[in-house]
Parts: C-alpha cells; sequence; structure tokens
C-alpha cells in the first residue's frame, strides 16, 4: 500500500461522501459520529482497495449495519427543533435507517434487506410504520391515507 | 403526505451539512492500518519462532533428562549396598545363620539338596566329560569318591580311599580347572581319576600325611601338601627334564599351598611353575587365622579367614569370619563378606527355617567359583554363594553330606 492515495479510491471516495454523509447523518442523528464511521467505512475500503468486489456495499454495509445493533443506544437529534428531524428522532434505528435508505438512498427494499441483513419482510413493516410514524410525527394524517 | 414527498423533507433536513473531504484521511488512515497489521503479523512470527525455539529447548532438556533416566544403572539388578569398610576394602555382612533356606537360589547341577545318591553308576562305564562336584562315601576303613558330571548324573571311581590324619582325603581343590581330573591326596602318594577316561593314577611321593591338593592351571601339574612338605607332581605332560616330582618351598599350613593364587598374611602371592611363589600384591587384613585353601577365578583370588575385633561388625559370641575377594586386577575392586551371627544371643528357634547357630571357628570355606562373578563357599550346612558384583548371597544347596569338593561342571 502506497503511501499516496490511490487516484481511483480519491475519485471514488469524492463522488460519494457527500451523499452518504447525509444519509448517515440522518441514520443516526449525529454528525460526528457520521463522519467518523464514514471515515472508518472508507479507511478499511481502503486496506482492501484493490480487493473488493463491491466497494459500493462494502461501504455501506459498514456505515448503517451498526445502526441496528442493540447497543446503538444514543439519543438522535438531540435540542433539534427541525419538525423533520424530530419525527426521525420518535423513530426506532432499525425504522430510521430503513426509512432513510428507501427514501433518500431510493433503494428497493430487497436491497435494504441485504445491506442491513435483515429478512424482506422486516424491512417491509420497518419501512411502513416508519412511514406512518414519520407522517403522524408531521401531522400528516394516518398513513393509511397516503397513496 | 405522499411517498414522493419524503426525500425532498430528507434532503431538506441535510442539506446544510459540510462537505467533507474524507479521501486523504481515509487513505492515509489504512496505511497506518496496514503497516500496524503487517507490524502484527511480524511480531507474531517472530513470537512463534521464538516460542518454537525455547520449546524445542525445553523438549531436548527433558528429553536429556529421561535418557538420564533410561541409562543402564552403574550397578547389577539387586545391588545391595556395602555396609562400609575394612582395612580400606568394602565389606558386605552376609545373612545371619538360619536364614539360608529363604535366601534366593543359584541353579546348579547340585540340586536343593547335596546328599549321597541312591543310583549310581561304575566312573568306566559312565564317564564324565566334566565334573561338577565330588563327595566321598565311606566304605569299610576306606572312602570310595562319587563324582557329579554336569548333567546332574552321579558316577563312582574303582579308587578306594584311606583317611589322611584321621580325616577324609577330600580336599577343595580336588577338581581340576577343566573338570575332567580328580585330584586326591593320599599318605604317600597322590592319586587322580580321570573323568572322562575312567583312569586312575598312583603319583608315590616321599613319606608324608598330604592333605591338600591344588591344580595349576595348565591341568598338567597338582600341588599336594602336607605339613611341613609340599611338591609340584607333573600328572599329565611335563616340560623336557622336568622332574615329575619337584619339593616346593611348603608352608606349615598344608592349606595355603595352592595355585595360581595364595593369601596369606601381608601379601598375595602368585605361584610360579618352578615350585615359588613371589609376591603379587601387598594384603593388609586384621587375620587371626586362615580357614581352608586360596580359590581363585580369573580376576580375584578368595578365602576365609577368623578375624580380629571387628569394630566395624561387632559380634556377641564368636570370632568374625570374613570371607576376602581379592583382586587380582587393579581395575578391579576387591571386597569382604563378613559372615553374621544369630540375631539372638544365645539363638532362638521359632519354627520357621533352620535352628540358628553360631558360626564356629572351621565352619566355613571357600570351596571354589561359579564364575568371575560368584565366589562358592561353605557354611554350616549349606554351599552359598556371593556375587561379587551386587554383593547378594544366594543358597546354591543344602549339604547333606560332611564334605565336597566343587568343578566347574557347576555352570549350567
Amino acid at each position: 500500500m502506497h503511501d499516496t492515495v490511490d487516484p481511483d479510491f480519491a475519485s471514488f471516495v469524492d463522488a460519494r461522501q457527500g451523499r452518504w454523509l447525509r444519509t448517515a447523518y440522518l441514520v443516526y442523528g449525529d454528525l460526528n459520529r457520521a463522519e467518523e464511521l464514514l471515515l472508518r467505512a472508507f479507511t478499511q475500503l481502503s486496506v482492501r482497495w484493490t480487493r473488493v468486489d463491491d466497494p459500493d456495499a462494502f461501504v455501506q454495509r459498514m456505515l448503517y449495519q451498526p445502526a441496528m445493533r442493540p447497543w446503538n443506544r444514543a439519543k438522535p437529534f438531540p435540542d433539534e427543533e427541525d419538525p423533520v428531524k424530530r419525527a426521525l428522532a420518535e423513530l426506532t434505528p432499525a425504522q430510521r435507517t430503513v426509512f432513510v435508505l428507501l427514501h433518500l438512498e431510493e433503494l428497493t427494499e430487497f436491497e435494504v434487506s441485504e445491506l442491513l441483513g435483515l429478512s424482506h419482510t422486516a424491512v417491509h413493516a420497518h419501512g411502513m410504520s416508519a412511514f406512518g410514524s414519520f407522517r403522524a410525527s408531521l401531522g400528516a394524517g394516518d398513513w393509511r391515507d397516503a397513496r | 403526505m405522499r411517498r414522493e414527498d419524503v426525500q425532498p423533507l430528507l434532503l431538506q433536513a441535510a442539506d446544510e451539512l459540510p462537505e467533507p473531504e474524507l479521501a486523504d484521511a481515509a487513505w492515509a488512515a489504512g496505511v497506518r492500518v496496514s503497516r500496524r497489521r503487517r507490524r502484527t503479523v511480524v511480531i507474531s512470527v517472530i513470537a512463534f519462532i521464538v516460542l518454537a525455539i525455547v520449546a524445542s529447548i525445553l523438549i531436548q532438556v527433558g528429553t536429556s533428562g529421561n535418557a538420564d533416566d533410561i541409562t543402564p544403572p552403574r550397578t547389577p539388578p539387586g545391588y545391595v549396598e556395602a555396609s562400609g569398610q575394612i582395612s580400606g576394602i568394602d565389606f558386605w555382612v552376609a545373612p545371619p545363620p538360619g536364614s539360608e533356606r529363604f535366601l534366593d537360589r543359584l541353579e546348579t547341577p547340585l540340586g536343593d539338596r547335596l546328599e549321597l545318591p541312591d543310583k549310581v553308576r561304575p566312573l568306566a562305564k559312565h564317564t564324565l566329560n566334566s565334573v561338577a562336584a565330588v563327595v566321598l562315601v565311606k566304605q569299610g576303613d576306606r572312602y570310595a569318591p562319587l563324582l557329579l558330571g554336569a548333567d546332574g548324573s552321579w558316577a563312582k571311581a574303582d579308587v578306594g580311599l584311606v583317611a589322611v590324619g584321621g580325616e577324609s582325603p577330600l580336599s577343595p581343590g580336588a577338581i581340576s580347572p577343566y573338570g575332567r581330573v580328580v585330584a586326591f591326596p593320599q599318605p604317600g602318594e597322590l592319586i587322580t581319576v580321570n573323568a572322562s577316561t575312567a583312569e586312575i593314577s598312583h603319583f608315590p611321593l616321599s613319606a608324608g600325611e598330604f592333605r591338600s591338593v591344588s591344580w595349576v592351571q595348565d591341568e598338567q601339574r597338582v600341588l599336594v601338601s602336607g605339613p611341613g612338605v609340599a611338591y609340584q607332581v607333573v600328572v599329565g605332560e611335563g616340560g623336557d627334564g622336568e622332574r615329575a616330582v619337584l619339593p616346593v618351598s611348603a608352608p606349615d599350613d598344608p592349606d595355603e599351598a595352592t595355585s595360581p593364587y595364595r593369601m596369606q598374611t601381608g601379601a598375595v602371592m602368585r605361584y610360579q611353575f618352578n615350585g615359588q611363589w613371589i609376591d603379587d600384591s601387598p594384603l593388609t587384613l586384621p587375620v587371626r587365622s586362615w580357614q581352608g585353601q586360596t580359590m581363585s577365578s580369573n580376576s580375584a583370588a578368595a578365602r576365609m579367614f577368623i578375624a580380629e575385633k571387628l569394630p566395624e561388625v561387632p559380634t556377641r559370641v564368636s570370632q568374625p569370619q570374613v570371607l576376602a575377594a581379592i583382586s587380582t586386577l587393579r581395575t578391579l575392586p576387591s571386597r569382604l563378606l563378613v559372615l553374621g551371627e544369630p540375631q539372638d544371643s544365645p539363638p532362638t528357634y521359632e519354627g520357621a527355617g533352620d535352628r540358628p547357630f553360631v558360626r564356629e571357628a572351621g565352619c566355613c570355606v571357600v570351596l571354589g567359583w561359579y564364575d568371575d562373578s560368584n565366589v562358592l563357599f561353605r557354611v554350616h550346612g549349606w554351599v552359598l554363594a556371593w556375587n561379587l558384583d551386587s554383593g547378594r548371597v544366594r543358597r546354591v544347596t543344602e549339604m547333606r553330606v560332611d564334605q565336597v569338593a566343587l568343578g566347574p561342571g557347576l555352570r549350567l
């Protein structure tokens, strides 16, 4: 591994770091933690850069799977007045992760299922309940009215 | 709210985040992680090699320790530690009288018990290649020699022997070194019996009560001695011009005229074929008197003596008797066996074993050698063997005859 950064690696990181930082921020509700996890994921990718088949999946797994762990109990978006962030804070970690990946990253339920190591049924349930709670928190009525 | 409305809301919520610059930091951290891992691997390999070397050294040390364990012991099986030293010579103490029956046994053609046989064939019809033992059976005023072969069979020589000085004419040194001929001292003559041919030979001597015979190692000559008189008698093929009967310097004790060695107070002497003995090695032992003949093997000479008071082995009711096995080779040590006395004084008999007795002076003499390691000696009622290497005393046979001479046919 050379001391100077690999140009391909730099291009890969530059192209994705902004989007994944925003997604991680909404998943964890903490910018510092999101940045720390993203840096750690990119660091691990740099060590395996020439050997990883799917760098996107590798980084996303390292970035989002910690949110599903039971000891991930840090309160998201503390002291936030933004109603969207407060609505996200009302969700469970699993709901929030699934909800953000479905609606911000626009991944399919199957892709989220594979990324997080959950069953498709669980991802679907988390997504539906998260959407309902999100709507209710924002005063948009019952989720079953949504189209 | 519709699903399409969610993404703009989320984008708006995260819109104000700064744009990160993680590529260089991630690569630099990756380089550090990579180097740390490589260092860990190198250190692990070195640690493994060091541990393997240490383990191999420990195993080597353990193996060498085991090698010490499997090194043959320097002492033979059943080795008995010496009890101490007398005049600078290691000594052992023999089992006490009455315990002979319980000693381990040395197998010989003599069997468990040496007694006069029921079945005896004439030697002329049943010759023997090697004589193991000779006993005398009294027939009227004469003695007939019975010869025990190495195969355990008995044969009777057709000769009548007369008593010498009122004692039977059987000397412990009667059987020749190769077990073919037996010699008997007689008044005024020497008689030999060839066991392999049944030939009886008479060698006239000057008048005298000859009591002791001892074979010279070449089996061609015999030393025959009585009080104050001794001769070397050629009984086989002598040298050119050699006198058939050669007077030798006669010691007072007939039993002292022995070949090839003669143990006496102050020295071990070696016999020359010219009828003289020369000093072989000095001998300093607390001897009061010698008993019986000196019997020699290839590496040692053995003789019994009655000792002066031995502070090393105090006795209560008897004078200590000692079997001295003096090495005739410089590389081998000499050894002493002190004959014990009964544990109790006076001896008590509790019904187990033989009745203990005090080993009186003259009860015990050396009878010969089984091999270079085992000297055979007689005590009251038993022939015992003392192994010089191990120090153990074993029983050979229980004696139901008065006297016996032993020969090389004993070795099975």
